[in-house]
Order: C-alpha cells, then sequence, then structure tokens
C-alpha cells in the first residue's frame, strides 16, 4: 500500500542523509579547506604569517574593536528590546520590523551610508572636524559600521526571553517594596542575561569578520585602521594564499571557541 | 628547495585556479546567456542582408578603467570590419580591476582580447602559456594607451601642491589605493619611489634606494586612507576625504570631465604609465576568432581609437593623435619609465615581493 510505502524506514535515512550532507558539503568541507590549506606548508610558514606584525596588529584591531561594537550593542541592543516589548506606543511593530534591516541590506551599503552621513561633507563630520576628531576613515567609524552590521542579534536574542518572562516574580519582588532598579538587576536581568551573551557573542563573531562596509570606511592602514577582514582580502589579491589561510584560521579559531561558549552558556541558561 | 617551491606554485594555482574556475563558469553561463539573447537578433539582420560567412563573436576582457574608451570604440571597428568583410561582430565585454580580470582569465575566462593596466598582469596570462610571449612585437611594444601618475587636490590647489615631496609636508591629507590590493596602483607607489630616486640623483649623483625608501616613508606618514582599488581612492576622494590623492592622469581627467572640480597637478618628477593590450592566443586559436581579433587589436592603434582615447584621457602613443592633443598632455620635465626602477621584474623583486620595501614601509620597519 502506499502509506505504508510512504512509511519505509529508508526515507528517515535518506533524509537525515541528506541533512548531513548539506550540512558538509556547506559549512564542513569550506572551513576544514581553510585549515588544511593554511597548514599545508607546515608549522613554519604558518608561523610566519601570523608573526607579521602587519596581521597580528591587524587581528589585534579587530578584537578591540569588534569587542567595544559588541559592549555598545549590548547596552543599546538591551534597552531597544525593553522598550519594544514592555511599551506600547504608535509605529512599535513598523519599529520592529526595522530591526532587521542591518541583515538585509548589502554591508557595502551600509558603509556608503556611513561615508555619506558622517563624512568631512556633512554636518555631522564637519562638526567632529571642527571639535577635533575624525570619524570617518578612522577607529570610530569601524566601530560604527560593526555596530549596524550587527545591530539585530541582541534585540532578538533577548525579545523572546522578555515575552515569555513570567510577570509574578517581577510584580512579587514590587509587592515585598524592592525598587525599580533592585528588581530589574535582581529579578529581570538575570533571566535575560542568556540572551544578552548569546546575542553579544554572535554579534562579536560577526564584527570579527565583517568586510563591507568596514573597507569602505576605514582608512586600512596597517596598526591604524587596518582590520583582519580587509588585510585577509590584500593577501588573497597579492597572490599571498597562504599568508590569506593563516589569518583566517585564527579568526576562525576564535570564532569557533565564541559559538562554543554561546552553546555552553545557553545550555546553563536553559537548565536553570 | 626548488621542487619545494615547484610544488607550492602548484598547490597555489590549483586552487586558485579552482576558484577561479567556479567564477568563470558564472562568468560565461553569463556569456552564453548574453550571447542567446544577441544571436536572435543578429540572425535576423543577417538573413536579410549581405549573406556574411558566418557571424563572429569576440570576447574583451578589460580593466575598468579602459571602458568608456572600449565602448566608444566597439561602433567604430565593428563599422569598419563589416564594410571590410561583411562580417557583423558581436562583443561580449567584462570590466574588472585589472588584477582580477587577469586571474579570471587565467582561471577559465575565454577572453579573445584582454586590455590591462600593467605588463605584470599580461604577464600573468604569458605564464599560463594563454598569451604567446612575442605579444610585445606590437607597436610600442605591445602598449595602447599611456597616462601619466599624477597629483590630484581640490579646486585651485589651496595647499600649494606641485611635486610628490609637497606630499610630505605636514598636515597634508594624502589618499592612494593599496598596491596590495589594487595591481594598478603599483604605477603611483613607483612614481612615488621613482620620484625619490631622482632626488637622490639630484642630491647625491647617484640613484640612492635607501633615499628613495625615506621619501616614500615620508609621504606614506601622511597617508589617510589607504583604499582598496583607485577608485574607491576616487571615491573618498569626492566625499571630502582628504587634500589630495595620487591616481592616473586619465582618472582625474575623465572625472572632470564629468564635472568635478579638481585640479590636476603634473608633478616634474613622474612616471609614464602604460597601459598593454594582448591577443589572447590560446582563446581565439580555440574559438577560431584569431583573424578578427587580431584586427581588433591592430584597430586600437588606428587614428580613430587613439582619439577616442585621448577624448577620454589617455595619451595616445600615435605620434600623430598625440600632436593634436600635444597641449592637453605636457611631457613633465623629469619623466621616467619603468625602465628607470629597473623594470618589472625587478621592481616586483625589491618593492612588492613578500618583506620588500613596500612591506617595510607599510609595516614601518
Amino acid at each position: 500500500m502506499q502509506t505504508s510505502w510512504l512509511r519505509h524506514k529508508g526515507w528517515t535515512y535518506g533524509f537525515r542523509t541528506t541533512v548531513l550532507l548539506y550540512f558538509v558539503v556547506l559549512i564542513v568541507l569550506p572551513i576544514t579547506g581553510v585549515y588544511v590549506y593554511a597548514f599545508s606548508e607546515g608549522w613554519t610558514p604558518f608561523w610566519e604569517s601570523i608573526s607579521d606584525p602587519i596581521a597580528w596588529k591587524a587581528v589585534l584591531l579587530t578584537l578591540k574593536l569588534a569587542l567595544i561594537a559588541t559592549v555598545i550593542n549590548v547596552l543599546i541592543g538591551t534597552m531597544i528590546a525593553w522598550v519594544l516589548v514592555r511599551y506600547r506606543f504608535v509605529g512599535r511593530t513598523i519599529l520592529n520590523s526595522l530591526v532587521d534591516l542591518p541583515f538585509a541590506l548589502p554591508t557595502a551599503v551600509g558603509g556608503l551610508m556611513i561615508l555619506l552621513l558622517l563624512g568631512p561633507n556633512s554636518w555631522i563630520g564637519g562638526l567632529a572636524e571642527r571639535l577635533g576628531f575624525d570619524i570617518v576613515f578612522h577607529q570610530p567609524a569601524i566601530v560604527i559600521a560593526m555596530v549596524f552590521v550587527t545591530f539585530p542579534f541582541v534585540i532578538r536574542a533577548i525579545q523572546p526571553l522578555l515575552e515569555e518572562m513570567d510577570g509574578s516574580a517581577e510584580e512579587a519582588s514590587y509587592t515585598l517594596g524592592a525598587s525599580r532598579s533592585t528588581t530589574f538587576f535582581k529579578v529581570i536581568l538575570p533571566q535575560i542575561t542568556p540572551g544578552i551573551a548569546g546575542g553579544a557573542m554572535l554579534a562579536f563573531s560577526r564584527a570579527l569578520a565583517e568586510f563591507g562596509a568596514v573597507v569602505l570606511v576605514a582608512g586600512n592602514i596597517p596598526a591604524k585602521t587596518l582590520t583582519a577582514s580587509v588585510f585577509i582580502y590584500g593577501e588573497v589579491e597579492s597572490d599571498n594564499n597562504l599568508g590569506a589561510a593563516a589569518v583566517s584560521v585564527l579568526l576562525l579559531t576564535l570564532s569557533l571557541l565564541i559559538l562554543w561558549i554561546i552553546n555552553r552558556v545557553q545550555r546553563r541558561g536553559r537548565r536553570e | 628547495m626548488k621542487d619545494k617551491d615547484q610544488r607550492k606554485r602548484s598547490a597555489s594555482t590549483i586552487q586558485r585556479s579552482k576558484r577561479l574556475l567556479s567564477l568563470g563558469m558564472v562568468l560565461s553561463l553569463m556569456a552564453s546567456l548574453f550571447a542567446g539573447c544577441s544571436s536572435s537578433a543578429d540572425q535576423a539582420e543577417a538573413s536579410g542582408g549581405t549573406a556574411p560567412q558566418g557571424d563572429v563573436t569576440l570576447v574583451i576582457g578589460a580593466y575598468s578603467v579602459v571602458k568608456d574608451s572600449v565602448q566608444d570604440i566597439i561602433p567604430l571597428f565593428q563599422k569598419k570590419w563589416k564594410e571590410e568583410t561583411g562580417q557583423t561582430v558581436t562583443f561580449q565585454e567584462s570590466y574588472e580591476a585589472s588584477g582580477t580580470q587577469a586571474r579570471a582569465i587565467v582561471g577559465g575566462f575565454e577572453a579573445d582580447v584582454a586590455l590591462l593596466s600593467l605588463e605584470g598582469d599580461i604577464d600573468k596570462l604569458t605564464k599560463a602559456e594563454l598569451v604567446n610571449k612575442d605579444w610585445k612585437d606590437k607597436p610600442d611594444g605591445g602598449m595602447i594607451t599611456t597616462s601619466v601618475a599624477v597629483i590630484g587636490t581640490r579646486e585651485r590647489n589651496p595647499l600649494g601642491i606641485r611635486s610628490f615631496a609637497d606630499l610630505a609636508k605636514p598636515g597634508v591629507k594624502v589618499l592612494y589605493p593599496n598596491p596590495k590590493t589594487s595591481g594598478g596602483a603599483q604605477w603611483d607607489i613607483n612614481a612615488i619611489y621613482g620620484a625619490g630616486l631622482k632626488e637622490s640623483e639630484r642630491e647625491e649623483g647617484k640613484k640612492d634606494p635607501a633615499f628613495a625608501k625615506a621619501f616614500l616613508e615620508s609621504v606614506h606618514a601622511n597617508i589617510e586612507s589607504l583604499d582598496k582599488s583607485g577608485r574607491a581612492s576616487m571615491a573618498a576622494f569626492e566625499y571630502g576625504v582628504g587634500d589630495a590623492l595620487v591616481t592616473y592622469e586619465n582618472e582625474l581627467v575623465a572625472r572632470i570631465k564629468k564635472g568635478a572640480k579638481y585640479e590636476v597637478v603634473v608633478p616634474d618628477d613622474t612616471i609614464l604609465i602604460e597601459n598593454p593590450a594582448a591577443v589572447v592566443d590560446r582563446n581565439v586559436d580555440k574559438h577560431g576568432t584569431r583573424e578578427v581579433a587580431e584586427a581588433f587589436l591592430d584597430f586600437l592603434w588606428s587614428q580613430q581609437a587613439q582619439e577616442v582615447f585621448a577624448e577620454n584621457g589617455f595619451r595616445p602613443t600615435n605620434p600623430e593623435v598625440y600632436a593634436k592633443f600635444e597641449k592637453d598632455y605636457p611631457v613633465p620635465s623629469g619623466l621616467f619609465d619603468i625602465e628607470y626602477l629597473g623594470g618589472w621584474g625587478e621592481v616586483r623583486d625589491t618593492l612588492y615581493s613578500k618583506r620588500g620595501i613596500w612591506y617595510q614601509v607599510l609595516a614601518g620597519i
């Protein structure tokens, strides 16, 4: 009969195999490829590529700026998620849909907008210049680009936690005479911490790899404004694939570590 | 050691060609789609007409800056070829940064004619045995256009910049692309480095690489943005960043023709930029398009084509055409060419090698 044919065990296996194959071909293979290639000539050339001052300074700078961008996103993102969940106001749903837009926009366009809005010819850029600091083509622009690109992560990670939160604990806290700030820090914050941590780490690893927006707004000067992704691009363009792969491995390993930590944190959050 | 070297090279070419193969596949897919659209129109035209011995398609792989000129030249050539042979030539054009284009062709993009911004990129094609080594036997050593490296400044040159040395003055914000990401930018750095060599010759009586390196460093100390490509530098300059940018004369002239208000400063000591073109021998033999490809390449040196180049800001290599445009393109007194720096091989080994002078300047060593 047809139904028994449909229920055949082979389907499950087939389905699983397809999913696994998909995963292997799309994710595991390319990433393993980078690792294999980076070490294809042994440890010494790899170490040489990594210990190049331009390379490691680019990685350090990227780590530093991505960290700053992440902190900004955690603060602003938590506030935005809070407002979107707790308050009812006109335009809330539109605002809520707008949050994801940075994902839909080619990041180069984001970079272009930063150039237009904060460049020396704009009034913000002009004002900053008169006050004696530069935005575009200096580190602030890179941070702004990273914040823009990773904007949705923290918000989207916290929102469901806030929405599902049981109001009774909060009410109990107020009834027992706790102030608003005490309630926030002692009752609400612990409940959304896994979301904040998860969102922050996703944002951080995404910021590490950001290229399209950064290459436009950064001056790309080694040790000052050259980020790791732009450095890698330069190595590929000048036919030094090994150097590109070595720095990629460094970034990939960092990102892998971060993603693994997110997983741990989130699992612990769920258990509690 | 040699063996290892060989292996390294072949490993990296395989890697590269794999990557480019996919790019090439996408490109050729697009090209064939495009061809599919246009050929039906051609057939309609052909069936009513002069019974040609089959129409022909020519694939052009060029660097992006030359786009406007090539698109002006193509109709002229099509007309001429039709008159001479009765054949209709359809063109498929691809424009990319010169290095990217060269790598695409090596990776399988089947261009019949390549127009690139520097000899080094044609060398990539000869190394891959796509272009025969005799490509320089054409007129002017295979170079279709020339230009010079210049400095672009804001309207009326408020900082009074006259030479590359002026770029090293305190407070001048300078833009140029990074030769690591843009092969064409090597001309800009060669110009500054060469101007340093010239200066050392005047002061010490001989070419002094250490002096030239220090000269390049002093200019580099004022760098505001090290852009991805010449185009990106120009864009940054247009957004108001920087006081001066180092670029090709033709880039700047083309911008000014479109209404931008910049000044072109041609320094006394600067480099002659030479842009080559070549028939990609292996591809034309495969496509059976050698005759028309050679004709197109030769046409690029014709008076008609050279005038188009001149109007688009290039310095024509054809002396008659140059004479006509002479007042637009004065020859700077200290003009030098790549041979002054020892030729491309020497430049690649000393300036742009892995730990070469450019790397040292970047890393501040």
